[in-house]
């Protein structure tokens, strides 16, 4: 029972995700058009923050607005997946992974590994249209690899948050309840001014929340002024490692009832 | 494919919320390339039996090994030996009968360039070549359950567990899975644990018969020791229209003793058992005694359940049924 039996299982899983959501519009066509959507509406309706005194990010207001929903779509996009998970268990499929998979952790990499693809193809749409909207990119290579980079282990925390929800509560009914966390987190955040442009209450929560250092560190990046990169990457990485564990006790719970 | 092991269990007990006890201690064993039949109503602990021995559902104390593997404790190394088809087939609506087995032979690591080829053996082998490149959504529940099969047999198993496999087939889908049942044992090899609340399909299929009601195993032993075990057959006449049914009866009580017969019938329990039928018809057609109806009742597994319980088959399902709901 080796590794090669954990690689078999997630490559099996991802390719059926990917199949079913890139063969049924209905899957993918959310994934694709709420990221447009927010982009839209936030970059075009709000763009005139751009002239807020004390708003001071040199790409301007497209870029500002593209990190965020960048990585929304990266945390919602591995939400998306859970509610896939959750479908599984709820319709009785996964009884049937359960029970071809030699290593059931496998089927945790499986869901992950599809759910980055699919964010992959979201980001890279996101990207096209935000370069036609006439997007200022002020960071080099180096730094858009590092935004995506990003990005994308926000994408695998999403993932594996979900998953784990998904794991222990087995029915569709639990979207809510992977959904709401990720929304709060993400909304508590600078989502349309600077941090340094908050007040009150909610300047308070968001310089508490990690969304916000990811926030930031990405639009540095963008701009071409790294700044804190290490530590959003560390807590990224954290992040993904502690839900790591939360989505495998979940697996452990679903073996336990018998799913 | 035989393998030197097949599956034994001891003490399995099986507890849900409530103190339920689903399973309650259930002690087998099975050679392998056997077909042992596991018998009993709904609601007896036949599927949480299945779903412990594989590794769907943890047992709440006893041990048991598949395949020469701990359930608990070698969990993966049980689920590369075993194929199993359970009772609600687990297909997903969106893909073909070819995707299906191709993501189950992804799934068991088996090589990808022989994939196709299983493919196309296991889809002509269950009769599905045709419908193979439609969506499953499509298919009806008999072909469901034949792709099911398909998918238990990807990865070439040496131990398969069927539960309730017919449920629901037309009569001749369920000749057509009990033949590919007794090949794949007879052929292949393969141990068949098969769960079943069909009479008939144990007694045809099964090598050794477990039944079990309660959550207990009540008696276990081949079809043929078990029906031996309750007794001879017993031989039913009904006189026609002016045969005199006292002379009947003295000419039937000299095979046997009298047993319940239907309202119009006489019966015995045939003292040196089947092979006394000649002698019966004999006796009657010396004596000028024209009979309507004769019939010889062999006992039947259902008997079996009867003498072990206390109540047929049939009316424990009901009883399960209305507990149910």
């Amino acid at each position: 029972m080796t590794g090669g039996h954990f690689w078999s299982v997630a490559w099996a899983v991802a390719w059926r995700v990917l199949h079913n959501v890139f063969t049924t519009p209905s899957l993918l066509l959310p994934g694709l058009v709420f990221p447009l959507f927010f982009f839209t509406a936030f970059a075009g309706g709000l763009s005139r923050v751009d002239n807020i005194p004390g708003f001071d990010f040199p790409p301007g207001y497209t870029a500002f607005q593209f990190v965020f929903v960048l990585l929304q779509s990266a945390a919602f996009g591995g939400v998306f997946t859970g509610f896939g998970v959750a479908r599984d268990f709820e319709y009785g499929f996964a009884r049937r992974l359960m029970l071809a998979a030699p290593r059931r952790s496998g089927i945790i990499a499986g869901y992950a590994i599809a759910a980055l693809v699919r964010w992959a193809a979201t980001a890279a749409l996101l990207t096209v249209v935000a370069v036609l909207a006439g997007m200022n990119v002020g960071g080099g290579g180096v730094d858009v690899v590092a935004l995506y980079g990003l990005a994308l282990i926000v994408s695998l925390v999403g993932t594996l948050w979900a998953t784990g929800v998904a794991m222990r509560l087995r029915t569709s009914q639990a979207g809510p309840v992977m959904q709401l966390p990720v929304f709060l987190a993400l909304f508590f955040a600078p989502v349309y001014v600077p941090l340094d442009l908050l007040t009150g209450w909610l300047e308070a929560v968001a310089s508490l929340n990690p969304v916000t250092h990811l926030l930031e560190a990405g639009r540095s990046l963008i701009a071409g002024s790294p700044a804190d990169v290490g530590l959003a990457f560390l807590i990224a990485a954290g992040l993904a490692v502690a839900l790591g564990v939360w989505a495998l006790r979940g697996l452990r719970a679903a073996e336990r009832a018998g799913a | 494919m035989r393998e030197e092991h097949g599956i034994e269990a001891e003490g399995l007990v099986r507890t849900f919320k409530g103190d339920i006890r689903a399973v309650d201690g259930i002690d087998l064993t099975v050679a392998p390339g056997e077909i042992y039949g596991f018998l009993g109503p709904n609601g007896a602990g036949k599927s949480t039996t299945v779903h412990m021995l594989t590794t769907l559902l943890p047992p709440t104390s006893g041990t048991a090994r598949v395949a020469g593997y701990d359930i608990v404790k070698e969990g993966p190394k049980v689920r590369s030996a075993i194929g199993a088809a359970l009772q609600e087939a687990a297909l997903d609506g969106l893909l073909t009968g070819r995707e299906h087995i191709r993501l189950q032979t992804a799934l068991h690591g088996l090589p990808r360039r022989e994939r196709p080829a299983r493919a196309d053996e296991l889809l002509s082998r269950v009769g599905l070549t045709q419908a193979a490149d439609r969506k499953v959504n499509g298919y009806s529940g008999g072909m469901k359950r034949r792709l099911d099969l398909a998918l238990a047999l990807a990865h070439r198993p040496a131990i398969l567990f069927l539960d309730e496999p017919t449920t629901g087939l037309d009569p001749q889908s369920r000749t057509a899975l009990w033949q590919e049942v007794a090949r794949l044992a007879k052929d292949d090899g393969v141990t068949v644990f098969l769960t079943t609340q069909y009479l008939e399909e144990a007694d045809v299929l099964a090598d050794r018969v477990g039944i079990i009601d309660h959550g207990r195993i009540v008696a276990e032993g081949t079809p043929a020791a078990l029906k031996a075990e309750i007794g001879r057959p017993t031989v039913e006449a009904i006189p026609r229209d002016g045969a005199d049914p006292a002379e009947v009866a003295r000419i039937l009580e000299r095979f046997g003793e009298p047993t319940g017969a239907s309202p119009k019938g006489i019966a015995v329990r045939l003292e040196r058992g089947a092979q006394q039928l000649a002698e019966v018809v004999r006796a009657l057609d010396s004596a000028g005694l024209e009979v309507e109806h004769l019939q010889l009742h062999a006992p039947s597994l259902d008997d079996v359940f009867l003498a072990k319980t206390g109540r047929s088959l049939e009316g424990a399902a009901e009883e399960a049924e209305e507990g149910q709901g």
